[in-house]
C-alpha cells in the first residue's frame, strides 16, 4: 500500500513473451487504473444519458474536468481571467497553508505545554483528560459550524478551527511520550545528581521523539481536514471556500477539477514532506519485525493517511505498540 | 512469645491501611481535580456567554442543556436520528462490503497495483470532497451520500484487509492446497478466521469516519436526519440549536462506539478467548 513496496522487485512470472510479463505486471495493473476509471467515467454517463436521464443533476466529462483545472493553472499566467473564481489557485491554496501552518504551530506550542503538564503531574492529568477526550471526539464539522457562526469570515475562526481540531492528537501524543520515557533512566539520573534541565534535555526529549513526530503528523493531516470544512461554511477565500464556489455556482465540472487538486495536494505533502521525512528522522530505529498485533500491522504498513483520517485513533497507543515490539 | 507476633500483625494492618489510605487519598484527590476540571470549563464557557461573546453567539452551557430538553421534547430527536441511521448502515454496510472485496483480491499482485491508488485515494482525500461531488452530481437523490460514504471509508477497510492478506499464514493454505482444498474452502475456512481481527479493526476505523461523512452529507445533500436540522439551524442562526444539535450529535456517536460496538468487540474477543483455550 505504500510507496515503498514498489522496490520489491516484480515476482518472476513464466518467460512466456514480453508482452505477457508486461500485462501481468502490478506496476501495468496500477497505470491501467486511471485509464479504467476514465474509461469507466464515460461509460457511465453514456448509460445514465441513454436510460436514466433524470437520475442526476450534471455529469461531468472528463474532458471538461481537465478543462477546468486547466484553466485554475494557467490562469496567473495568461492575460484576462481563465478560471471564474476570485483568487488563482496558488493564491487560494498559499492562503490555506497559511492558515493551516499558523493553526498547527499554536496546537504545537499549546499541546506540549497541556501535554508535558498531563504526563508528569497526575492532578493535571485528572483535570484535562475529560475535555482533551471529549475534543479529540468532536468532529471537524461540529467546529465548523459553530466557528462560521462566531467568528465570520476572517482569517481566526479557520485557525482556530485548525487549532481545536489538531491539539487533541497533540496532547495525547506528548503524554503518551512523556509517560513512556524509561522510569530507571530517570531514577538513575537522580540518584546521580544530574541537574533537572540535564535529565530533560538527555533522557525525556530523545524518548519523547517519535510521540512527537507523531504529533506533528496527525496535527497537520487533521487539522488540513478540519481547516477546509470551516472554511467551506466560514470563509471567504481559501481552498475550502474555493470548492464551495464551485459548488454553489452549480459548475460540477469545477467541483470535481478543484477536487482533483485537493487530493493532489495531500498526495504531495504525504509523498514528499512527511515520508521523506519520517524516513529520514527514524533511519536510525531498527526495521519492525513481523506482524504480530493488529495494531502494529495498522501503523507498520505506513498508513499514516489511514491514521491520518482516523479521528478516533490516537497516534500514542500505535506507538505504545510499536515499542513493545521493537 | 505473644507479644512480638501481636505487635507484627499490628505493624502489617497499620502497613495495609496505609496503602489503602495512600491509594484513596490519591483518588480523591484525582476525584477532585477531575471536578475542578468540568467546574473550571463549563464555568468559562459560561462566564464566556454574553461577556466575552454575546448571548447569542456564544449561549452557555445552561441555555445549551435547556435546548437540548426543548429539542427532545419537540419530538424531532429520533426521527433524526433514525434517518440518518439507516443511511449510516447501508452506507457503510456497502463500504465494507466493497473494502473487503478490494482487499481480499488484493492477495493477486496484480490487482494490488490495480486498486493501490484508488485505496491511498480514499485515505487522503478528505471526506467533504466527495460530499460535495456526489451532492452536485446527484442533487438530493439517495445515491450521492451513498456513494460518498463508500467512497471515503473503503480504503481503510481495504487497508486493514490487505494487511491481514498479507500476514496469511502460508503454511496453512499450502496445506490446504496439498490436501486439495478447493480455493472456496481455504477462503472460508482459512483466509476468512484469519482476516476477522483485521475487519473488526477496519469496522472500527472505518465506522469513525463513516459516521462523519453521513452528517455531512446531510448537510449538503438531504433533507433529513441530524445533518439536516443542523443546516437548518446554522442558516436560521439559532446558535443554541447548532450547538445542541452538535452535542446530541457527539453523544450519539460516542454511544455507538463506545457501547455498540465495545459490546461487539467483547463477543467478539470472548469467541476468540474460547478458540484460544481450546
Amino acid at each position: 500500500m505504500t510507496v515503498t513496496s514498489d522496490k520489491i522487485p516484480a515476482p518472476r512470472t513464466q518467460q512466456s513473451g514480453g508482452i505477457m510479463k508486461v500485462l501481468k505486471s502490478p506496476t501495468f495493473a496500477r497505470l491501467l487504473f486511471p485509464v479504467a476509471v476514465i474509461a469507466f467515467w464515460y461509460a457511465g454517463v453514456g448509460v445514465i444519458k441513454a436510460i436514466w436521464p433524470f437520475a442526476v443533476d450534471v455529469l461531468p466529462l472528463p474532458q471538461e474536468v481537465v478543462g477546468a483545472m486547466w484553466n485554475e493553472i494557467i490562469d496567473p499566467f495568461v492575460d484576462g481571467n481563465q478560471a471564474p473564481t476570485r483568487d488563482n489557485l496558488y493564491i487560494t491554496f498559499a492562503i490555506s497553508l497559511f492558515r493551516l501552518i499558523s493553526g498547527f504551530l499554536i496546537a504545537m506550542v499549546l499541546g506540549t505545554i497541556i501535554g508535558l503538564g498531563m504526563g508528569l503531574s497526575k492532578a493535571v492529568d485528572a483535570f484535562f483528560h475529560d475535555w482533551v477526550m471529549a475534543i479529540l471526539a468532536m468532529p471537524a464539522l461540529g467546529w465548523a459550524l459553530f466557528i462560521s457562526l462566531v467568528f465570520g469570515f476572517g482569517n481566526l475562526g479557520p485557525i482556530l478551527a485548525v487549532i481545536l481540531t489538531g491539539i487533541p492528537f497533540v496532547i495525547v501524543n506528548v503524554r503518551e511520550g512523556v509517560r513512556n520515557t524509561p522510569r530507571e533512566l530517570f531514577d538513575m539520573a537522580r540518584a546521580f545528581g544530574v541537574k533537572r534541565n540535564r535529565t530533560t534535555r538527555h533522557v525525556l526529549v530523545p524518548a519523547m521523539m517519535p510521540f512527537f513526530f507523531a504529533a506533528i503528523r496527525y496535527a497537520f493531516s487533521i487539522g488540513w481536514k478540519g481547516l477546509v470544512i470551516t472554511e467551506v461554511f466560514g470563509g471567504q477565500d481559501g481552498a475550502g471556500w474555493t470548492l464551495k464556489f464551485y459548488y454553489d455556482a452549480h459548475r460540477a465540472h469545477g467541483v470535481v477539477g478543484y477536487a482533483a487538486f485537493f487530493i493532489i495536494f495531500a498526495l504531495l505533502l504525504e509523498r514528499f514532506v512527511f515520508e521523506r521525512w519520517s524516513q529520514r528522522v527514524f533511519k536510525w530505529r531498527p526495521q519492525a519485525g513481523g506482524v504480530e498485533t493488529v495494531e502494529q500491522a495498522f501503523d507498520v504498513a505506513g498508513t499514516s493517511g489511514a491514521m491520518a483520517s482516523a479521528t478516533f485513533v490516537t497516534g500514542a497507543d500505535v506507538e505504545d505498540f510499536e515499542d513493545e515490539n521493537n | 512469645m505473644a507479644t512480638p507476633v501481636i505487635e507484627e500483625q499490628t505493624s502489617r494492618i497499620t502497613e495495609e491501611e496505609l496503602a489503602k489510605q495512600a491509594r484513596r487519598k490519591e483518588l480523591l484527590s484525582r476525584w477532585f481535580w477531575r471536578i475542578l476540571g468540568y467546574v473550571v470549563f463549563l464555568g468559562l464557557w459560561e462566564f464566556a456567554s454574553g461577556r466575552v461573546l454575546e448571548e447569542n453567539l456564544l449561549p452557555g452551557p445552561i441555555r445549551v442543556f435547556q435546548t437540548f430538553g426543548d429539542l427532545w421534547a419537540d419530538g424531532t430527536v429520533l426521527p433524526a436520528f433514525g434517518a440518518t441511521l439507516t443511511r449510516l448502515f447501508i452506507g457503510f454496510g456497502l463500504s465494507f462490503l466493497v473494502g473487503t472485496i478490494v482487499g481480499v483480491i488484493s492477495q493477486n499482485r496484480w490487482w494490488d497495483g490495480f486498486f493501490k491508488d484508488a485505496t491511498i485515494i480514499s485515505l487522503t482525500a478528505p471526506g467533504l470532497i466527495w460530499v460535495l461531488i456526489t451532492a452536485v452530481i446527484f442533487g438530493n437523490r439517495v445515491y450521492g451520500p451513498l456513494i460518498a460514504i463508500i467512497l471515503t471509508t473503503f480504503g481503510l477497510v481495504t487497508i486493514n484487509v490487505y494487511e491481514g492478506v498479507r500476514s496469511l499464514p502460508k503454511d496453512l493454505i499450502d496445506m490446504g492446497k496439498a490436501f486439495h482444498v478447493s480455493k472456496l474452502g481455504i477462503q472460508r475456512n482459512v483466509v476468512l478466521p484469519h482476516l476477522a481481527p483485521f475487519l473488526f479493526t477496519g469496522l472500527r476505523f472505518g465506522f469513525s469516519i463513516a459516521w462523519k461523512v453521513t452528517v455531512l452529507t446531510e448537510i449538503f445533500a438531504s433533507s433529513s436526519g441530524i445533518g439536516f436540522q443542523m443546516r437548518i439551524a446554522q442558516t436560521l442562526f439559532k446558535q443554541d440549536e447548532v450547538l445542541t444539535w452538535i452535542l446530541w450529535f457527539f453523544f450519539f456517536a460516542l454511544f455507538l462506539e463506545k457501547v455498540v460496538l465495545q459490546a461487539f468487540e467483547r463477543r467478539y474477543f470472548r469467541w476468540r478467548q474460547a478458540v484460544e483455550a481450546a
